[in-house]
């Protein structure tokens, strides 16, 4: 058992707060992704749970054990720098045996497991090399090879692929996947890249400026972001964000956007009660809009501006009253810049959130 | 659009060349290269014996330096300016300096010697005291001898028969001047024992007896040298050399090892970041601006019979009267007190090579290292001491050098108690005037710090270039 509790953790470093009031909990053997824009905290959260830098307060335990201010090594963790940090004076065969050594396993053992988490990540041809004789992505593989030739309960990983080259990091997402499930560890995976965050995660959690917005599974982070925030951050294209007005229509609320009357879903009808006759903002995903060549009931007639054909699907770049939006629809779709097509929202892929502090409007 | 030519030379690095190599030859390769050369060269130790009493003359034989000679007669060879007299003109180019500076003015005198009877003859210049010219800028036509009674001779030279004796204070007429340089007809034996006989300058010879029927005398120094390894079996012969070795070495063999965990330990605390570590900076580098002869001086004063040690013992109540640390009876104090004082002195250096090194070591090593689980000891064992190899390799061979160098600490501390290798270069050149053991022994010291730098070097090298 080795569930990660993080709670309440603070840290600071001068003015700058690099990590908010988190509150983590990560089940055992649970994969959690770490996702956010780069400088929100990530590295210095997984630094907290390794020991390297001390929280200022909160409590930090791993498998029912707190481990706040414990040593590193007393924690039984393993990590993948995000700098890599291997030994530039070692092998890449010293480097990956190295936490097996001080560990003082037997020769044969060092020898099979360096050998596995070698060929894992296709390394075993260079084992004889120094880092300096190795491109960036290969050092990488090496720091990865090292985290993982070791048995530990729990395996933190700093943007272990980023340095990887687009095939080899979609082989490798696959094969570190599957290699985790085997070994039983929990996992806190940072990570920049929302597609590793979504197609890896069991749980994404969401950090801006230190704080964790929101830890869901990913389907529940993309469909139903919990601010304007994520929704931005995570897709590709991301969430469409257009300006409307609550008003009341024979007794039922719904939301002008233009001239067009979007109803939403009967979940948002308490807190939209509080916003009548206030502007809301409605997100919705480029994917999730109906395109239409043909005028159709409760479809908002749209002119085309850009059309961006990208394999397996096509972006419209459409203009909705005062607002540009991205409408992805299938490749067979006839559209043409300038031309008219007629578009539909469905009421259940809407998110309707606060202008202000951009949270969605849901009473949770 | 040109293409980039290729095999166009780069300049710029000759350009640095030049500076740098004149660098090493003005203040380095020629000054040592000149000390060099004392070790394996007598200047100086051969006399030429020449046929006939002038420089260019065929060369009869070679006798060594401080041999013993007879001289056989002597005759003044004129030289053309009188440059002691009158001192204003130059000496003509022709003769050259050499024999401008060892020209010696004589005078012919007449007068009456102590047996009251008349005579004329030759003295050096400097035994009359000249009376005053008539005319302004004359010759000097009188005098009266300077100070005690004299020999006259027959001819200007010091072996020259004697004519007369004229007693002290006594008028004479001055009749003559001659500048000369005095040569000697020698008989001396050459290195092979063979008998030569031939002509040399005055400069080099020393007359021991005029008495008798045989003047004697000794080569003082030779007029031309020659390549020898005489110094270097000398030195190696010499009954200091081998303590002198020794101590050297054995310093070597106790400081180091006690220098190099102790500045290791104090870089590793300096890199702790503990509060004030900079406070222990400025305190461990404080002998570091002490020069060796004050901690030397410092220490004696901590071991003198009155020294610190024994007041402070004393005080304690520990021993009733005062102990003698420093005496030739106790060499194992003296190098104790030795190397208590270098320890001191030279740890810092090494510490701060060591700081600096640790500080080019990336702390996200270390962090890797702990959280796979390495101790201290294997933090230091597996990852500081083989990223540090590099500082560690100078300060080695910095220390190593300077320690062959050790001198003034053991000056001031050992006196002649105990000696090293460079003391014993001192001495040769201070103490006997002789700057080819002097150069000698400095070249042997320079001979093991090359040896030491080599074999640091390909000892400790880094990993990659092993494994090439
Ligand atoms: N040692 C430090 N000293 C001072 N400020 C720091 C230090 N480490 C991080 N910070 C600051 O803390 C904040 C969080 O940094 P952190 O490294 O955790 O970001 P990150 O999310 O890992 O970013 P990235 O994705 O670029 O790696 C940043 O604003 C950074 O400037
Ligand atoms: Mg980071």
């Amino acid at each position: 058992m080795a569930e990660i509790r993080i709670e309440n953790v603070f840290k600071y470093f001068g003015k700058v707060t690099a990590v908010n009031n988190v509150s983590l909990t990560v089940h055992d053997q649970e994969f959690v992704v770490l996702l956010g824009p780069s400088g929100c905290g990530k590295t210095t959260l997984l630094r907290a749970v390794a020991g390297l830098g001390l929280p200022d307060s909160g409590r930090i335990s791993i498998g029912n054990r707190e481990v706040t201010y414990l040593p590193p090594r007393e924690r039984s963790i393993s990590m993948v720098f995000q700098n890599y940090a291997i030994f530039p004076h070692m092998t890449v065969y010293d480097n990956v045996a190295f936490g097996l050594k001080m560990r003082k396993a037997d020769k044969a053992e060092i020898d099979r497991n360096v050998r596995r988490a070698a060929e894992m990540l296709h390394i075993e041809e260079m084992l004889e090399r120094f880092p300096s004789q190795m491109s960036g992505g290969q050092r990488q593989r090496v720091a990865v090879a090292r985290a993982i030739a070791i048995k530990t309960d729990v395996l933190l990983m700093d943007e272990p692929l980023s340095n990887l080259d687009a095939l080899l990091r979609l082989e490798m997402r696959a094969e570190l996947k599957r290699l985790l499930a085997d070994l039983h560890t929990t996992t806190i995976y940072v990570t920049h890249d929302q597609i590793e965050a979504l197609s890896m995660g069991d749980r994404i959690a969401v950090m801006r400026n230190g704080e964790i917005l929101q830890c869901d599974a990913p389907t529940t982070v993309y469909d139903q972001p919990a601010n304007k925030f994520i929704g931005g951050f995570i897709g590709n294209p991301p969430m469409n964000f257009l300006l409307g007005q609550v008003q009341r229509h024979n007794g039922s609320l719904h939301v002008q956007v233009g001239d067009y009357a979007l109803k939403p879903a009967p979940i948002y009808d308490s807190e939209l009660k509080r916003y009548d006759g206030q502007q809301v903002v409605v997100g919705i995903r480029a994917e999730n809009m109906e395109a239409m060549s043909q005028p159709a009931e409760d479809a908002l007639q749209v002119r085309v501006m850009v059309v961006e054909p990208l394999g397996s699907q096509t972006l419209l770049t459409i203009k909705i009253h005062e607002d540009i939006i991205k409408l992805a629809t299938h490749p067979d779709f006839p559209a043409v810049p300038d031309q008219d097509i007629w578009v539909r929202f469905p009421a259940e892929k809407i998110r309707l959130m606060d202008p202000q502090s951009g949270k969605t409007l849901l009473s949770s | 659009m040109t293409p980039p030519r290729r095999g166009k030379t780069n300049l710029t690095p000759y350009f640095l060349l030049l500076p740098s190599t004149l660098f090493l030859i003005l203040f380095f390769a020629w000054p040592m290269f000149q000390t060099m050369v004392l070790a394996f060269r007598g200047e100086g130790v051969i006399l030429n014996l020449r046929e006939a009493p002038e420089n260019g003359a065929a060369v009869t034989g070679q006798i060594r330096q401080s041999a013993q000679v007879i001289l056989l007669g002597n005759r003044g060879i004129p030289v053309a300016a009188p440059a002691a007299v009158s001192g204003e003109e130059e000496a003509p180019s022709e003769t050259g300096e050499e024999a401008a500076s060892a020209a010696e003015p004589w005078y012919l005198i007449r007068g009456l010697d102590m047996a009251n009877q008349a005579f004329e003859g030759w003295v050096p210049a400097s035994y009359i005291r000249e009376d005053e010219p008539e005319t302004e800028g004359g010759p000097f036509t009188s005098g009266s001898v300077r100070r005690r009674d004299r020999d006259v001779r027959s001819e200007p030279g010091p072996i020259s028969p004697v004519v007369a004796q004229v007693a002290q204070d006594t008028a004479v007429e001055i009749a003559g001047q001659r500048t000369v340089e005095i040569w000697y007809e020698v008989q001396g034996q050459t290195d092979s024992g063979e008998t030569v006989t031939g002509w040399a300058p005055s400069r080099y010879l020393e007359v021991l007896s005029t008495g008798g029927e045989q003047v004697t005398g000794f080569v003082n120094r030779g007029d031309s040298g020659e390549w020898t390894l005489r110094y270097i079996e000398r030195m190696f012969a010499d009954r200091e050399f081998i303590p002198a070795l020794i101590t050297t070495l054995l310093l070597i063999v106790l400081i180091l090892p006690i220098q190099f965990l102790l500045a290791f330990i104090m870089a590793l605390l300096l890199q702790s970041r503990l509060r004030g570590n900079t406070l222990f900076l400025y305190v461990f580098s404080i002998p570091l601006a002490t020069s060796d002869l004050a901690v030397g001086i410092i220490w004696f004063s901590v071991f003198t019979q009155s020294g610190f040690l024994n007041s402070l013992l004393q005080g304690l109540g520990l021993i009733t009267s005062p102990i003698v640390y420093l005496s030739v009876e106790s060499k194992h104090f003296m190098i104790l007190a030795v190397v208590l004082a270098e320890v001191w002195r030279a740890t810092s250096i090494v510490m701060v090579i060591i700081v600096s090194g640790l500080q080019a070591v990336p702390e996200s090593y270390l962090e890797a290292a702990e959280l796979f689980g390495a101790s201290l000891w294997q933090r230091v064992r597996y990852v500081i001491l083989p990223l540090l190899k590099p500082s560690l390799q100078v300060a080695l061979i910095l220390r190593t050098i300077l320690a062959f160098q050790v001198f003034g600490v053991v000056l001031a501390i050992a006196g002649r108690g105990m000696t090293v290798l460079a003391n014993e270069a001192y001495r040769w050149y201070v103490e006997f005037r002789n700057p080819n053991m002097a150069a000698a022994y400095s070249g042997f010291i320079l001979l093991l710090s090359m040896i030491t730098a080599i074999f640091y070097l390909r000892s400790i090298r880094t990993q990659e270039e092993a494994r090439e």
